[in-house]
């Protein structure tokens, strides 16, 4: 007896020690911090102002830290952040991005570019010379390859959208692409933004791009670096191309690493073995007092906000008929009333939001156009200042009050509903964000504190999701991340996105200017800035004044790396533009 | 005992077939759109997420989702072998019946897992990929567990009431309260940020090259074993005191004493070898536990194991692997169970399986 049950340990052991030998990638390359300096946490502006030595040092890993692993390889079939950090290496796109400004700019394979005098005719001009990692060009081929793939039934992608008013895509020759619109939309550049597939590793029909085993290990690069391998749910390597056409990097790889806890991916920044992690508010004052490390902080492209839907949660319709007329929308028993949302906008206490919920990190908005796109944004709007007596007092000449005492308001003589409804409203937000979560509570006190009875209950993501597409909610506390450079938002606030189910306006905002300059601004012939920003500038006005949202505040990134490598320059579009030129500091 | 465990495994069939009903139907019903939830972006039309539901079969009730995931094959009103004939995927169009049948080649009755929504891996491939790890990290907390809690149990036994006794009860129930991600978290910024003796997190440190580094990675196995570890110290130190504290009380114990026996040979052979029979009937399960993966300590170390990547699974809403993770563990259940019963007829020869 002792023996067998001796020989179960031993047969536990050996398993243990058998499974620990599974060959796995390993050894300890990473050049930690040489020579750190000994003084506190540096700006990027202070980071950015120390040039590269002049004769760069090669080799050096950077390692970026990561909540979630990419999914899969394929820039036509990701549609998550994480897969794109990982396949930007990769794969060549037609347009550039400043890193600072977020304009298009021909730093990536168009060179140069015309547009027809009615701007639908675009004619982009490639770089010559930009070679794949296995010796073959890139090529206009590799583009229309790629969108005609989005197009094929074989090929399941939520990119379809990509494809909406292009009419033709036509190579004009190797290097010149021409690209029809079906209408002038000034926003369209940026569906042409997608990475290339390399045409000559693929099936001409399409039939082999779902299930290709590049999509998992993409064999060649036209980008800083070539796919190395991918450990799932652990790391992904990239070794830098020295076919690179803006000259190969000077450090020898890059790893992107998955730690999905925020706690240990700050342990690991500190202890040298990520080299780069988004920053949680709480985390700040360690990463600023460590003086291996720099913090970038910057305007992001988001903002957090408190959705109102105008229209009756138990009867949501669609915004417009199949002729494009508008349908009038049954009411919202309180939100309809604007006096309701303007008590709302001017009771909540944005400063202690920002500094308690947000710790800081955000900064108040007036309307839905960020500073960040500076030619479109309307610095001369004020946000709804706090003020709860005239809150108060908006409420009261509204006919909502509190007539019988209770701390709850009713409506006597109010606009939208029955005699003595009180003003009760449901306020929801999705459970496990803890930013959320905080900030329902104090939405609801501010609220309460001026007689309304908001019940708040944070619910699953997936469900909440369900209510507000199918527009069954009251109030709904949300952001919106990733809104790029182009002002263009109609899904928010036109009226044929109010499509219960599926359209984005679910807070069935319906203005007939607002649908009129919606449209006017994304079709300006030749799409000027100069041109385009007096139709944003009335569209933020009309948005302050009808308040579908209640701007919350605009969101701030902020990203902690080491000092490890010399030029490092973060943008706010791009911290990696100039990664080839990094060097291991001396 | 060979029919008995041939008996045991076809038994295992019907439950295999109602675990995998009901946890269709719970993951089914469960709140949350995996369409919606992976396509909540205005850049994306709703025409788009319509073809991505009617492709995956979403769009299907129910109960013939659960016969396409059984059996690989998928049942369509009418004809439209065009729309989903793919060169793995094989469909005719029965007039008759007006409808369409596909088969994927498919289905968990002919041992497919299926395929992941997330990342269009096969299921049994995601599985596959962390078993190591989960192993690996799993096998050393379990023999961690039992090379210290089974003679700090018994220990605890002989010096009943001793200080030695009372620290290890109360080290048990810290063990027991303590919360992983609290006292994991604590591990990392002590031996790793202010001491800096072991890794953070991860299963080897990483690199550009692939070689391997045993002391790399028996030093990155340290942090998470102990925190794995250290609820079933407390667990089986517990079960093995009382275990003992029972057996030392029986007839020939006090006869083994009577005899004059030194002390030391009655407690670690008489008594422990009998103590330990019932301690089989929790390895059982413990063994289970190890092979399921841990998710938190998977979460707070980035251990790529099976835990963390079901747990990811379910957030993201991905039916095929989190059925499949769940068909996966429902057959170490039962196998873990067998294997219990079977040890437990081996421990105690008055024990017979039939």
């Amino acid at each position: 007896m002792v023996d067998k049950r001796f020989s179960l340990l031993a047969v536990l052991l050996v398993t243990a020690l058998v499974l620990a030998a599974c060959p796995q990638p390993t050894p300890i390359e990473q050049t930690m911090q040489e020579g750190a300096p000994q003084d506190v946490a540096q700006t990027d502006e202070e980071a950015a102002a120390s040039p590269p030595s002049m004769s760069p040092m090669q080799g050096g890993v950077w390692v970026e830290g990561s909540s979630a692993d990419a999914t899969i390889l394929n820039p036509i079939l990701a549609s998550d952040s994480a897969s794109f950090d990982v396949l930007a290496w990769f794969f060549p796109s037609l347009l550039g991005q400043d890193p600072f400004s977020g304009a298009i700019v021909p730093t990536a394979m168009a060179e140069s570019w015309d547009v027809s005098d009615d701007g639908l005719v675009w004619t982009f001009h490639l770089r010559d010379g930009v070679m794949w990692s296995d010796g073959e060009q890139v090529t206009a081929d590799d583009f229309k390859f790629t969108y005609d793939a989005i197009a094929s039934d074989l090929v399941e992608t939520p990119r379809k959208s990509n494809l909406d008013n292009i009419e033709s895509i036509e190579i004009l020759d190797s290097l010149t692409i021409q690209v029809t619109y079906s209408e002038v939309k000034c926003d369209a550049l940026n569906n042409l933004g997608l990475g290339w597939l390399p045409r000559h590793l693929y099936a001409e029909d399409f039939s082999d791009i779902m299930d290709s085993p590049l999509n998992e290990a993409p064999a060649i690069s036209a980008g800083e670096f070539i796919f190395n391998e991918w450990m799932r749910d652990d790391n992904t390597t990239v070794l830098r191309n020295d076919t690179y056409w803006k000259g190969a990097p000077n450090m020898d790889g890059w790893i992107y690493k998955i730690v999905p806890d925020p706690g240990a991916r700050l342990a690991q920044l500190q202890t040298g073995e990520l080299d780069l992690i988004g920053v949680q508010p709480e985390q700040l004052t360690t990463v600023q007092l460590d003086s291996n490390l720099n913090l970038h902080k910057f305007k992001d492209d988001g903002y957090s906000y408190i959705g109102l839907n105008q229209a009756n949660p138990e009867n949501p319709q669609p915004g417009q008929d199949e002729d494009g007329n508008l349908i009038a929308q049954d009411p919202h028993p309180i939100l309809s009333d604007l006096a309701v949302r303007q008590a709302i906008a001017h009771a909540l206490d944005y400063d202690t939001i920002i500094s308690k919920v947000y710790l800081g990190q955000g900064y108040q908005i007036a309307s839905n156009v960020l500073p960040a796109v500076e030619w479109a944004h309307d610095p001369s709007l004020q946000p709804y200042a706090f003020d709860t007596e005239l809150a108060a007092q908006i409420l009261e000449d509204a006919g909502w009050s509190d007539s019988d005492e209770d701390g709850v308001r009713e409506c006597n003589g109010c606009a939208t509903a029955e005699e003595g409804a009180t003003l009760t409203i449901r306020l929801q937000t999705n459970a496990g964000n803890t930013t959320r979560e905080d900030l329902g509570a104090l939405v609801q006190d501010q609220l309460n504190s001026i007689g309304f009875d908001i019940q708040f209950e944070a619910i699953e993501f997936g469900t909440l999701v369900g209510e507000l597409l199918g527009q069954t909610f009251d109030i709904v506390i949300l952001g919106w991340t990733g809104l790029g450079t182009d002002p263009n938002d109609d899904s928010f606030w036109h009226s044929k996105f109010d499509t219960p189910g599926s359209g984005f306006n679910f807070v069935s905002y319906q203005n007939p200017r607002i649908d009129e300059l919606l449209e006017q601004g994304v079709s300006v012939p030749g799409c000027a800035p100069a041109d385009r920003a007096p139709f944003y500038t009335e569209i933020q006005q009309i948005i302050h004044d009808d308040i579908p949202y209640v701007f919350v505040t605009g969101s701030i990134g902020n990203t902690g790396y080491s000092k490890k490598f010399a030029g490092v320059n973060p943008g706010v579009w791009s911290f990696y533009h100039n990664i080839e030129t990094w060097a291991l500091a001396p | 005992m060979s029919r008995y465990v041939f008996r045991r495994l076809l038994q295992a069939i019907p439950t295999l077939l109602g675990v995998s009903v009901i946890s269709f139907v719970l993951v089914y019903n469960s709140p949350g759109d995996p369409i919606l939830t992976r396509t909540f972006d205005p850049s994306i039309t709703q025409e788009t997420r319509e073809i991505l539901r009617r492709q995956l079969g979403l769009d299907q009730h129910w109960s013939l989702q659960y016969i396409g995931w059984l059996t690989g094959i998928a049942l369509r009103r009418g004809d439209v072998v065009d729309e989903f004939t793919r060169s793995e995927v094989k469909c005719s169009f029965v007039a008759g019946l007006n409808t369409t049948f596909c088969d994927n080649g498919g289905g968990i009755l002919r041992g497919n897992l299926g395929t992941s929504i997330a990342t269009n891996q096969a299921v049994w491939d995601r599985l596959v990929e962390r078993m190591p790890a989960t192993f690996e990290l799993g096998v050393s907390a379990l023999l961690v567990s039992l090379l210290l809690g089974v003679p700090l149990g018994v220990l605890s036994a002989v010096y009943q009431g001793s200080f030695f006794d009372n620290f290890v009860r109360v080290m048990a129930v810290i063990g027991n309260a303590l919360p992983a991600f609290w006292f994991g978290l604590m591990l990392i910024f002590i031996f790793g940020v202010v001491l800096g003796w072991l890794p953070t997190g991860g299963r080897q440190t990483v690199s550009l090259t692939n070689e391997f580094d045993w002391v790399d990675r028996l030093r990155h196995l340290i942090l998470p074993t102990i925190i794995l570890a250290f609820g079933g110290i407390a667990g089986i130190s517990r079960f093995m005191r009382t275990e003992t504290l029972e057996v030392v009380r029986t007839d020939y114990i006090r006869t083994a004493k009577a005899k004059g026996i030194a002390a030391s040979r009655v407690w670690f052979i008489h008594a422990l070898r009998n103590a330990l029979i019932p301690l089989m009937t929790i390895l059982g399960p413990a063994i289970l536990g190890v092979l399921t993966g841990a998710v938190i300590t998977e979460t707070i170390f980035s251990w790529p194991g099976m835990g963390r990547m079901t747990f990811s699974a379910a957030v993201q809403r991905d039916y095929p692997t989190v059925l499949g993770a769940v068909m996966f563990f429902a057959l170490l259940t039962i196998l873990g169970n067998l294997l219990s019963d079977i040890l437990y007829g081996i421990g105690d020869p008055r024990v017979r399986l039939s």
